[in-house]
C-alpha cells in the first residue's frame, strides 16, 4: 500500500473519532492556527484574504475555509479522505456555503496550474504528504507572487519523541540527518525535514522564503492535541511551526 | 555603531552586550598561540575546507565563484580563509578585533608571498565604505562572536546589492545540549530554544551569540537578505579528529548538526 493509500485508509477509520474530540476546540468563530489555537488576528500569516482565491490542503471538516469564505475569499478545500469530505459537505450545509470540496492527495491535485493566491494548510497535507510532491505541487497551483503558508510539526518534536515511553523529552532519540518519512506502527505515515531540506526545497520550487515562525504556546495554553506536560515542553522548544513562503514573480 | 545605530534600528538592543568586544578581545588573545600554531597548515591547503571536520567547499558548494570579487572576512583571525580567496582571484580584506591573531596573519602573508588588507576592528562596526564588497564571509568569526543583531545590518551595509552573505556557525541542536566550552554536547536538551541570543560559557571568557533558525531568517530579511540556503554540515563517515573539546566526536555529529552555514543574497 502506497503512503497516500495508507493515510486515506487511516483518515477515513479516524475521521469520525477526530471531529468529535476536536470540533469545540477547532470550531472557533475566527481563523485560528495550531495545536493551541492561536489567532490568525494575531500571527497575521495570510493577511488579507478577502477576494482571494485560496486552496487548503488536508481541509478535514473544512473548519478553516468556512471561516475564510466567511471574510471574502473563494476557497477551495483538497483532503485525501473522503470521510473527512463528508463532514466537511456537513458543515458547509449548517453554513449555508458552497465551494468546491476536492477528494485527492496533496501529491496530485487535480486543479489547473496558476489558479490560486494562496494555499495553505494547518497541520494539514503538509504533515501526511510527502514534501518532494507536495511543495512542486503547491508551486504549480500557485499564481506569481502567490503565498505558500503551512503549519506543522518540527525537528525538534520528531527528534525528541521517545516512541517506547510514548512522551515527549528533553532529550535527542532519532537523527537529524536524514529526516523525511516517521512511520508509526499503527499511525498515519508522517513527514518532516531539516530546515536546510525544506530551504532548498522551496528555492528548488521558485519560492522565496518570508518567515519561519516557531510557536511557543502561551503559559497553560488549552490543547485537545496535546497534554499539560507537553505543551510545558513547548514552551522550551518548538514543537509547532510555520513556515511562509512566496512564489516569486 | 555608524548608520544602524544612528537611524534607531539597533538602540532597543541590550546594554549588556556592550562588553562582549572587550571580553572576546581578551579571550582571543589567549588562543591566538593555539591557532598560530595551525595556521601554516591552514594556510598551506589547496581548497578550501569549511570547519572542523575539514569538508571540502567543493563538496558544499557555499561560496559563489570569487574570482574578481571584493570580499570581507569578518573575524578573520589567521586569515586563512582570505588567502584562499586571494589565490581564487578575490581581492581580500581582513578583518578582527585581537591583533594577536592579525600579527599570525600577517605572518603567514610573508610566508605565503600573500599581500591584502588585514584590518583590527569590530564586524559590528568596520570603518569601511557602504557597498564596497561582493562577498562578506565568516567561518567561525564573527558569526559566533559578535552580535548578529550588530553585524548582520553591517554586513548589509558592506555588501553591493546582489552581493552574499556565507557564514558558519555551531549548529542549534549541538548549542542546546552544550553544557558549558569544554565539554562536548550530549543527548540532553540542556536550555530552551526560545529566546537563544547571548551565551556566557563556564570555563574560557568569551561571549558567544547564537539564533534559532526563524530569528536568523527573521534578522537576514529584515536587513534585505534572501535566505538561498542552509547547509547543515554531516562529517563523512571517517576521517581525523578535530582538536576542540567542547564540540561533538564524529559519531554525534553524523546524527545531528555540528555546524551550519548560511547563505544569503542581497535583494538588488
Amino acid at each position: 500500500m502506497s503512503d497516500f493509500e495508507q493515510n486515506r485508509a487511516f483518515w477515513d477509520r479516524h475521521s469520525d473519532e477526530y471531529q468529535q474530540t476536536h470540533r469545540e476546540h477547532i470550531g472557533r468563530s475566527e481563523p485560528r492556527w495550531g495545536m493551541w489555537q492561536l489567532p490568525e488576528s494575531e500571527l497575521k500569516v495570510l493577511g488579507d484574504v478577502a477576494g482571494k482565491d485560496i486552496l487548503e490542503l488536508g481541509c478535514g471538516a473544512a473548519q478553516w475555509s468556512i471561516l475564510l469564505a466567511g471574510l471574502g475569499a473563494r476557497p477551495v478545500g483538497v483532503d485525501n479522505s473522503e470521510r473527512q469530505l463528508e463532514h466537511a459537505r456537513d458543515a458547509l450545509a449548517a453554513a449555508g456555503l458552497d465551494f468546491p470540496l476536492v477528494h485527492a492527495p496533496a501529491e496530485t491535485v487535480p486543479l489547473p496550474d496558476a489558479s490560486f493566491d494562496i494555499v495553505f494548510a494547518d497541520h494539514g497535507a503538509n504533515r501526511f504528504a510527502d514534501p518532494y510532491a507536495w511543495v512542486p505541487e503547491a508551486a504549480r497551483l500557485l499564481r506569481p507572487g502567490g503565498l505558500l503558508a503551512f503549519s506543522g510539526s518540527t525537528p525538534f518534536e520528531v527528534m525528541c519523541w521517545n516512541e517506547p515511553a510514548d512522551r515527549m523529552e528533553p532529550e535527542l532519540h532519532l537523527d537529524y540527518f536524514g529526516m523525511h518519512r516517521i512511520e508509526d506502527s499503527d499511525g498515519p505515515v508522517q513527514f518532516e525535514l531539516p530546515y536546510g531540506e525544506w530551504i532548498r526545497l522551496f528555492r528548488a520550487n521558485g519560492f522565496e522564503l518570508e518567515d519561519l515562525r516557531e510557536i511557543q504556546p502561551p503559559p497553560r495554553a488549552e490543547s485537545t492535541y496535546r497534554t499539560a506536560e507537553e505543551t510545558e515542553w513547548a514552551r522550551n522548544w518548538p514543537m509547532e511551526q510555520i513556515w511562509i513562503v512566496r512564489k516569486k514573480r | 555603531m555608524g548608520a544602524q545605530l544612528a537611524d534607531g534600528a539597533d538602540l532597543d538592543r541590550p546594554q549588556e552586550t556592550m562588553s562582549h568586544v572587550d571580553r572576546n578581545r581578551e579571550a582571543w588573545t589567549e588562543f591566538a598561540p593555539e591557532f598560530a600554531e595551525l595556521a601554516p597548515r591552514a594556510w598551506g591547503r589547496d581548497e578550501f575546507e569549511w570547519g572542523v571536520w575539514n569538508v571540502p567547499e567543493s563538496e558544499l558548494g557555499a561560496l559563489p565563484d570569487v574570482a574578481g570579487m571584493d570580499t570581507v572576512e569578518l573575524g578573520c583571525g589567521t586569515a586563512y580563509i582570505s588567502a584562499w580567496l586571494s589565490r581564487r582571484g578575490a581581492r581580500p580584506v581582513g578583518i578582527d578585533i585581537t591583533p594577536a591573531q592579525l600579527e599570525t596573519a600577517r605572518r603567514m602573508q610573508a610566508e605565503f608571498g600573500l599581500d591584502f588588507p588585514l584590518l583590527e576592528a569590530s564586524a559590528e562596526d568596520v570603518p569601511l565604505p557602504d557597498e564596497s564588497f561582493d562577498l562578506a564571509i565568516s567561518e567561525y568569526g564573527a558569526s559566533i562572536w559578535a552580535d548578529p543583531y550588530r553585524w548582520i545590518p553591517e554586513a548589509a551595509r558592506l555588501l553591493r546589492p546582489g552581493g552574499h552573505v556565507v557564514f558558519l556557525v555551531n549548529g542549534t541542536i549541538m548549542i542546546l545540549c552544550s553544557a558549558d566550552e569544554e565539554l562536548p554536547p550530549g543527548r540532553e536538551l540542556l536550555r530552551p530554544y526560545f529566546g537563544m541570543h547571548r551565551f556566557e560559557w563556564d570555563g574560557t571568557g568569551g561571549i558567544e551569540f547564537h539564533l534559532g533558525y526563524g530569528d536568523w531568517i527573521r534578522l537576514l530579511r529584515e536587513n534585505g537578505f534572501a535566505v538561498e540556503n542552509l547547509i547543515e554540515i554531516q562529517p563523512p563517515p571517517a576521517g581525523e579528529p578535530h582538536r576542540f573539546p567542547g564540540l561533538p566526536d564524529r559519531e554525534w555529529a553524523r546524527r545531528w548538526p555540528s555546524e551550519e552555514i548560511w547563505v544569503a543574497r542581497k535583494r538588488s
